[in-house]
């Protein structure tokens, strides 16, 4: 295991050898035990591997302690899984250069669901935020798990859907897995290391870094099924992600935006390039040949319950935020009389106010 | 020879009499000055020496003494020159010294001989009339400001030589007619922007109302170009008009701070100040080393409005928190304490976020983070004082060509807002509380009563939008003065609701 725990922080620790390399020398040697013990000579008959390769390992070699920092590991409280192990999640096999090694937190991601991955914007609208938790919880209804990055945004919605309906989720962290990044999403981390885990490649104590995020993308959809864009500008990470998932040839679905609307530009794009289409969540469902029959959806609202004035002021509301100024002007309702019906709506949980006098609906 | 002159200064907004003695004696010929002077009233030897010689009367070769009384006092700024110099004549016996009991001089000299105006005549004047002094001698600039004063006598003046023929009876004093407050109203209404001029905008227009109708402070939050300013300086028109007594302080503060002028003597409208987000913690609350009256004491009875509420420096805004409570301002000084009234309405407004446009995700580049950041700059405990906080949109061009027929004028809204305020004055009647705003926590449940039903009403949305006690308290009030609007002795369910929606954003909402 020490030897294990050395070679899943090679890729790290020593200079020039990337995962691609790693994964190179454990292919030669089988095993982390064996390529403790290799010698200068046998190292230089692994193909791919330069002089400069051999030494800068070796370099890494005696700069390591292996007891100490099995000690560090176990203090840290992450498991280590590695290509040794049977548990090594499969999903990860298939994909370019997997990594040799994963930290985690809780547990690993089950083989035998369905595993969906909702990325996208950090800074995202209401509109963004409400569907990637919608689709997260209607996903585990229906038995699949949610992996994310635990992201602000779109990332952090859709593991708190997940987890609203109680089922797994997972993160995929850009640092170590015993670091929570972003910090406001504290208490998404802490229940996911119950139900669900923190899984990073990363070894412990790793900070956040810009650099290493990119990377990690290529495991959200290494570890998913399917992959679902939400919101994502032309330019941004989760376009990485919806890369690597048609690389490794996962399906992809992307949530459209109105036209013009920065938000969804790498959304709309995505779909114009051929991803899915994501339109209604039973279409889509159906898609992904799950079946929602047996799924109570949590949505006992019917406008018939509403009264003619509060049909009023509920249908000029949608997912992006409204003024009360602009109800106001849309409804030709008095101010008291609009200020009743909103505080209503909300104190029944069809409507929400997302900033100062700004409302969305959060019902279908 | 020896003679006594009455004057006064100003000390916060309020006056305390002041003895001139002046003793001309045979000795070394010496001008001398003493009573704990500060420089400017020092330089006075200076100005009265020249302007006696340019007047005529040469300063004869004797030790001529003024002592300024009471000698604890320190004496300061530059109305004591006329008052040294009749007291110099007097004791030179050019002027009779009978003519001077019972009447207080101010007033400023030049070289030339002529008399100059000089800041706070209004107090000054106001404590005379007090005192029973029979006349008071000003400038000649102000003595339409000291004619407010009833029950005294006024000479304005102009010159020195004017002063010398007046109490030699060559010629008559120039006795000011006496103003009515009230009267110039008639006469010439200042230009007070109305609300009619605003097209739409009726959510902000309504919290507006309310503010002003139970005395509630207001934060008004929105994009640029929301008009934001336009309603707040339209605010002071939709309150009631100042009562004399009210009108009085204002202009005394005023006039201490030397900001009337002839043609505007007296405050006649309820002051609007909208000090830049650069002023300091003095220039806001009042300070120096002589302390005058800041920001806030001259929005006294009027609207205080901080634009750009966010961009104040976090301890000017703290400086807020006494007065706010109080309503007065209290400075400590070496030389004593100083007060200043400042009774005012406090209307702020502050973008969203940095570039002003959240939520608006296409046209705002704000992250979430720095929203907050944004938010955050404005304490916790100064936004406990404001209950009443609104979104105001951006004025959308087809608003703002739209031809509207009718729109409410400021007057029509004041009478509303009259009728409002007299149901709190009966309600309060009896007490020292004259606002809704201003019931304490502990008899909210006497004056703001709620039905059971309501109670229940209020406990579901106090469970679903986890408001804080505090914010509950806001909520209380303004609901009071919303049902006070509506004619009705009771707090409904639809005036709880539109408090709520006017809730103030607190310290989880800024986290949001």
């Amino acid at each position: 295991m020490k030897y294990k725990y050395w070679l899943a922080c090679m890729a790290q620790m020593a200079e020039n050898i990337g995962t691609g390399k790693v994964e190179k020398l454990f292919r030669f040697a089988g095993s982390a035990g064996v390529l403790y013990d290799m010698s200068e000579k046998e190292f230089m008959q692994i193909p791919g591997i330069t002089e400069a390769d051999v030494k800068s390992v070796l370099t890494y070699k005696k700069a390591w302690n292996l007891e100490e920092a099995w000690e560090n590991l176990k203090r840290s409280g992450l498991y280590l899984v590695t290509r040794e192990d049977e548990n090594y999640p499969k999903r990860l096999l298939y994909i370019n250069k997997p990594p040799y090694g994963i930290f985690y937190k809780g547990s690993l991601p089950p083989e035998d669901k369905k595993s969906i991955a909702i990325v996208g914007a950090r800074r995202c609208s209401e509109y963004g935020r409400y569907y990637a938790k919608h689709l997260a919880e209607l996903a585990v209804k229906a038995g699949c798990i949610i992996i994310s990055g635990l992201a602000a945004g779109i990332d952090g919605a859709a593991h708190s859907g997940a987890m609203a309906a109680e089922g797994e989720t997972y993160a995929v962290m850009g640092c170590g897995a015993d670091y929570c990044y972003p910090r406001q999403n504290q208490s998404l981390y802490q229940t996911m290391t119950q139900k669900g885990g923190i899984l990073s490649e990363y070894m412990p104590q790793t900070k956040p870094l810009g650099k290493l995020f990119p990377q990690r993308n290529r495991l959200i959809s290494g570890l998913s099924d399917v992959v679902v864009v939400i919101e994502a500008k032309e330019r941004s990470g989760s376009l990485i992600t919806a890369d690597f998932a048609l690389e490794q040839g996962k399906d992809i679905y992307a949530l459209p935006g109105r036209v013009g609307d920065v938000l969804s530009g790498g959304c709309n794009r995505l779909i114009r390039q051929g991803a899915g289409i994501i339109v209604s969540p039973e279409e889509w469902f159906k898609d992904l040949e799950i079946d929602l029959a047996n799924i109570v959806v949590s949505n006992a609202f019917s406008k018939k319950v509403l009264e003619k004035d509060e049909g009023v002021v509920y249908s000029v509301l949608d997912l992006q935020p409204k003024s009360a100024q602009q109800i106001l002007e849309e409804t030709k309702l008095p101010v008291d009389r609009m200020c009743e019906i909103l505080l209503t709506l909300e104190n029944a949980g069809f409507i929400k106010e997302v900033y100062k006098n700004y409302y969305i609906k959060i019902h279908e | 020879m020896y003679s006594i002159v009455s004057t006064a200064i100003v000390r916060g907004i309020e006056s305390i009499p002041i003895r001139v003695e002046a003793d001309v004696t045979d000795g070394m010929p010496v001008f001398e000055m003493v009573g704990f002077l500060s420089a400017e009233v020092r330089e006075a030897r200076e100005r009265v020496r020249t302007a006696l010689k340019n007047c005529g009367y040469r300063l004869p070769p004797k030790r001529i003494t003024i002592n300024l009384s009471p000698a604890y006092v320190r004496k300061c700024g530059s109305s004591f020159d006329l008052p040294v110099a009749v007291a110099v004549l007097a004791a030179m016996g050019i002027i009779p010294k009978d003519r001077l009991e019972q009447l207080l001089i101010v007033g400023e000299v030049g070289l030339d001989g002529r008399i100059k105006p000089i800041h706070g005549v209004l107090p000054i004047v106001t404590k005379a009339a007090q005192e029973r002094m029979d006349a008071c001698m000003v400038p000649v600039e102000n003595a339409k400001e000291a004619a407010l004063v009833k029950g005294i006598r006024l000479f304005g003046v102009n010159t020195l030589e004017e002063v010398i023929k007046g109490f030699n009876d060559e010629i008559k004093f120039w006795e000011p007619e006496k103003e009515e407050i009230g009267h110039e109203k008639k006469v010439k209404r200042k230009e007070v922007p109305d609300f009619s001029e605003i097209n739409g905008q009726q959510f902000v227009k309504r919290a507006c109302e309310i503010a002003v109708s139970g005395r509630h402070n207001l934060l008004m939050i929105g994009p640029p170009g929301a008009g934001k300013t336009m309603i707040a300086r339209r605010i002071p028109g939709i309150l009631p008009e100042m009562t004399e007594d009210e009108a009085l302080e204002v202009t005394k503060i005023y006039s201490v701070r030397g900001l009337l002028t002839e043609s505007e003597a007296w405050m006649a409208e309820r002051p609007f100040r909208n000090p830049h987000h650069t002023i300091t913690p003095q220039g806001l609350a009042g300070g120096g080393m002589v302390p005058g009256p800041g920001e806030i004491s001259l929005a006294h009875h009027g609207v205080l409005f901080l634009d750009e509420l966010a961009e104040f420096r976090r301890e000017t805004l703290e400086i807020l928190r006494q007065p706010m409570e109080e309503h007065c301002v209290k400075l400590a000084r070496l030389a004593g304490n100083y007060e200043f009234p400042s009774d005012f309405m406090l209307v702020a407004a502050m973008n969203p976020c940095r570039c002003g446009y959240y939520p608006d995700l296409n046209r705002c580049h704000c992250t979430k983070g720095m929203v907050e950041q944004y938010l955050k700059k404005i304490s916790q405990p100064l936004l406990d004082r404001i209950d009443i906080c609104v979104e105001t949109k951006r004025v959308e061009y087809q608003d703002l060509i739209k031809e509207n027929p009718h729109q409410e004028t400021s007057a029509e809204i004041r009478k509303r807002v009259v009728a409002a305020m007299e149901r709190q004055q009966q309600r309060f009647a009896g007490t020292n509380i004259r606002y809704n705003s201003r019931i304490p926590a502990a008899l909210l449940t006497k004056y703001c009563r709620l039905s059971t039903k309501q109670k229940q009403y209020m406990e579901s949305i106090y469970q679903k939008l986890e408001l804080t006690a505090r914010s509950y308290h806001r909520i209380l009030r303004v609901a009071r003065t919303i049902a006070d609007m509506d004619g009705s002795d009771e707090i409904l369910t639809r005036h709880l609701s539109e408090a709520v929606c006017y809730r103030n954003v607190d310290k989880k909402f800024w986290e949001g």
